[in-house]
């Protein structure tokens, strides 16, 4: 018996084992299957890319791989009432999504605007079956559930009939707004979700009551409930980049994703803004004040996403169930972030739509708003940039710094001047800039280096014909995946290094000691039962 | 209220997808109306068999008489004839967007087999349609994020329907169900207990009574032998 114990224990199968002299062999690509591998850019709309002019808007060039559409831009300069049924057509909007008043100043632009906003669920769960409805990945293979408000649209919710995935309106983040200074803005919040929300303008010159009487600061006392709308009313006398968020359960709701840029800018004759950004990223059609100074314009929306509490609406369908796991049972203060967003996406998908592409001897405008639970430390490789103003607030000369870090807490927002001229200090010359959040948790998705919110300011020269940076084949090749971001693939497979630093293999189990093992266990069960045998007969006899 | 009537001519310029031989869209800020159909005859109906009106409701009131549920129209299930033709009028209650489509039908009547409402917000909509002869359950709902999710679904069965479809509130189950907290009190927890001393006294009472147990079973087996072959006459 005794024997019988020491091979046991000596024969014991374990998970890991000693390999001997050779280790297993590397195995390059542990997953098998090649449909989760995307194409960097499917070059959907070639078209959309060159400067154009729709409805007399004039339309800037926007070389990226997904520009945005610019029947969209043209719409969200004239308003949903000023365009053609054609126009109108190639957008999601709805007819009553953005309607232009009257021209009170007479300067040639309107200055009563109305804005219609929508709350849409993004990657929601269906009673239907084990799917999830009006997808927007993230990244390759993420689709964490989101909460954002949309421009109000119309028809299909989903690209097509046969289609989960949303129509292109529908997507993080919520999008940029831009009014006039002294506009008489109307925001009505048209509450399609099954949770209430409001609208709080952060930082945007805001009466504290509408002219009824009512709430006009969206706070949770003034909850707009689902199926209900409420319109507030600005008219803002101050310049600069704000903020509008939900208030309602704020810590989740603003980590769901419902939180966007709000942009007053100066009064200029014939100023037709672009009211709506759609995806943030690139300016098509800038402002009066912005094309005096600029070349370019930007909107960049850093967002953090909790995976746990974005998953609470994927796990249940009764509204009861989603408020009580969000509201009460999970605890915000164990909140982590796991994903890292700019503009709606993680990398690699932020070079499809999210890079800042420039030419040599440009003044660039960015607005960077910090819509992360953490602060980040935003870095432009390359680059040195000087903050203009701090949450709308202009600084002088004097207080204006130039540096390669920018720091921003929570709602925090930096406007950024870019210049790219070759200097030394500015800019050291044409390349294929990083710049990323760098807190070193901000490129990763839920911890996968490369992501998160990582993007590239690329010169013209160094893209291809779509728009993709040219000599990141085998990255591109690598993090288009979904099974890079399941952490199936190894990191470097790159040439004879694939076998260096690929995947070590798996051993094959010693077949001779686990036949010992199984038999000491037998010979110990079978001694337990004769023993058992042995007793009984005794006491028999 | 300006009234923009898109022509066939005009859709097939712009969204070669409606450009279809019946195709029509009549859209304004109120809301719109595709692939409405009053007059053409589907090609297995020789002529329209029951002309009917239906007044639908949407609204987030309606969710109110079914649990878990936000959004709903106010009926679940419609019942026509093959070859009916059906008066929607659709009226919107809430201060939201909602839209009421019909799927499942001809694609050479109804492009891409849909008809379509939709209302901006409180308001109301009037159009027709005619259904083919075919006995099937058609799917309506809106397809706002969400709604039909939380509620706003039903079906129209013609001739009965070939079934019902899932999670249609107060009338079918949802493939993917909710779980729901159980009440675990002190008389469930009796009856556990109560019914595990149930099943140890079977056991018990079967070794104690071992012989007189062997013996009626004996007996019964002899009785269903005798009576077995009589059963057969």
């Amino acid at each position: 018996m005794a024997g019988a114990i020491y091979i046991i224990y000596y024969t014991y199968p374990h998970q890991y084992n000693k390999a001997g002299i050779n280790p297993p062999d590397t195995i390059y690509n542990q997953a098998k299957d090649n449909s989760n591998i995307e194409k960097p850019c499917s070059n959907l709309h070639p078209e959309w890319r060159a400067a154009q002019v729709i409805e007399d808007v004039s339309i800037n060039a926007s070389p990226d791989c997904e520009p945005d559409n610019p029947y969209e831009v043209a719409t969200s300069v004239r308003g949903t009432n000023n365009v053609s049924m054609g126009t109108l057509m190639h957008t999601d909007f709805a007819q009553d999504a953005l309607i232009m008043g009257e021209d009170l100043d007479k300067d040639g632009d309107p200055d009563i605007i109305n804005i219609k906003l929508e709350v849409v669920e993004l990657n929601g769960s269906s009673p239907d079956g084990e799917f999830l409805i009006n997808t927007f990945d993230v990244a390759p293979g993420i689709q964490p559930g989101l909460w954002v408000y949309a421009p109000k649209s119309r028809g299909m919710a989903v690209k097509n009939y046969n289609s989960l995935v949303s129509n292109p309106l529908l997507r993080a983040p919520s999008p940029v707004i831009r009014v006039e200074q002294g506009d008489k803005v109307y925001v009505t919040l048209e509450n399609t979700h099954y949770l209430p929300h409001t609208i709080h303008l952060h930082g945007v010159d805001h009466p504290w009551m509408t002219a009824k009487g009512e709430d006009n600061d969206g706070m949770e006392e003034h909850a707009v409930f689902p199926g209900k709308s409420h319109t507030y009313e600005i008219q803002p006398r101050h310049v600069g980049t704000m903020l509008y968020h939900c208030h309602v359960q704020t810590a989740q709701h603003f980590m769901m994703g419902l939180g966007g840029m709000f942009i007053v800018e100066e009064n200029h004759p014939n100023n037709w803004l672009q009211t709506f950004n759609v995806g943030a990223g690139v300016v098509r059609h800038p402002s009066v004040a912005v094309k005096k100074e600029y070349n370019q314009e930007y909107d960049l929306h850093y967002q953090s996403i909790d995976k746990k509490l974005a998953h609470i609406i994927q796990e249940a369908n009764d509204p009861r169930l989603v408020a009580q796991h969000m509201a009460r049972d999970y605890n915000m203060t164990e909140s982590f972030e796991n994903y890292f967003l700019l503009n709606g996406h993680s990398f690699p998908y932020t070079l499809r739509d999210s890079m800042i592409i420039s030419s040599e001897n440009e003044d660039i405008k960015l607005h960077v708003a910090n819509f992360q639970r953490s602060a980040i430390a935003l870095h432009i490789h390359g680059h040195k940039a000087t903050i203009t103003a701090l949450d709308g607030v202009d600084l002088t000369q004097a207080q204006q710094i130039t540096r390669d870090v920018l720091d921003m807490a929570t709602a925090q927002r930096n406007d950024v001047h870019l210049k790219t001229q070759n200097d030394g200090l500015h800019s050291y010359g044409p390349g294929l800039w990083m710049f990323h959040d760098h807190v070193p948790t901000g490129t990763t998705t839920d911890g996968i280096e490369p992501g998160g919110n990582m993007a590239i300011l690329a010169y013209k020269a160094l893209l291809d014909e779509h728009g993709m940076p040219k000599m990141h084949e085998h990255l591109l090749d690598q993090v288009f995946n979904k099974e890079y971001y399941a952490k199936r693939q190894a990191v470097w497979t790159e040439g004879s290094f694939g076998a260096l630093l690929g995947d070590a293999g798996i051993l094959e189990p010693n077949y001779l000691q686990m036949l010992l093992f199984g038999a000491a266990i037998g010979l110990l069960v079978g001694l337990f039962v004769l023993l058992i045998l042995v007793i009984k007969r005794k006491f028999k006899s | 209220m300006k009234q923009i009537l898109i022509g066939l001519l005009f859709i097939s310029l712009y969204q070669p997808v409606f450009a279809m031989e019946h195709g029509g869209m009549i859209m304004d800020e109120t809301g719109m109306i595709m692939n409405a159909n009053p007059d053409q005859l589907p090609r297995d109906c020789p002529q329209i068999s029951e002309n009917k009106d239906i007044t639908i409701h949407a609204g987030q009131q309606y969710a109110e008489k079914f649990t878990g549920k936000m959004f709903a129209f106010d009926t679940q299930e419609w019942n026509v004839k093959p070859c009916a033709k059906i008066n929607i009028t659709f009226i919107n209650d809430d201060q939201i967007r909602h839209q009421l489509m019909i799927h499942g039908l001809p694609g050479y009547l109804y492009p891409d087999g849909m008809f379509h409402l939709e209302l901006n917000g409180t308001g109301q909509l009037q159009a027709s349609l005619i259904l083919p002869s075919q006995k099937k359950t058609y799917l309506v709902h809106c397809e706002l994020p969400q709604h039909m999710e939380k509620g706003m679904k039903a079906q129209l069965k013609v001739e009965g329907g070939d079934g019902d479809l899932p999670s249609i509130p107060g009338i079918s189950e949802p493939i993917k169900a909710d779980l729901y907290n159980t009440n675990w009190n002190q008389l469930s927890y009796a009856i556990l207990a109560f019914s595990i001393l149930i099943g140890a006294a079977i056991v018990l009472m079967s070794v104690i009574y071992s012989e007189q147990l062997t013996r009626l079973l004996a007996k019964l087996g002899a009785k269903l032998k005798r009576n077995s072959p009589s059963d057969l006459h």
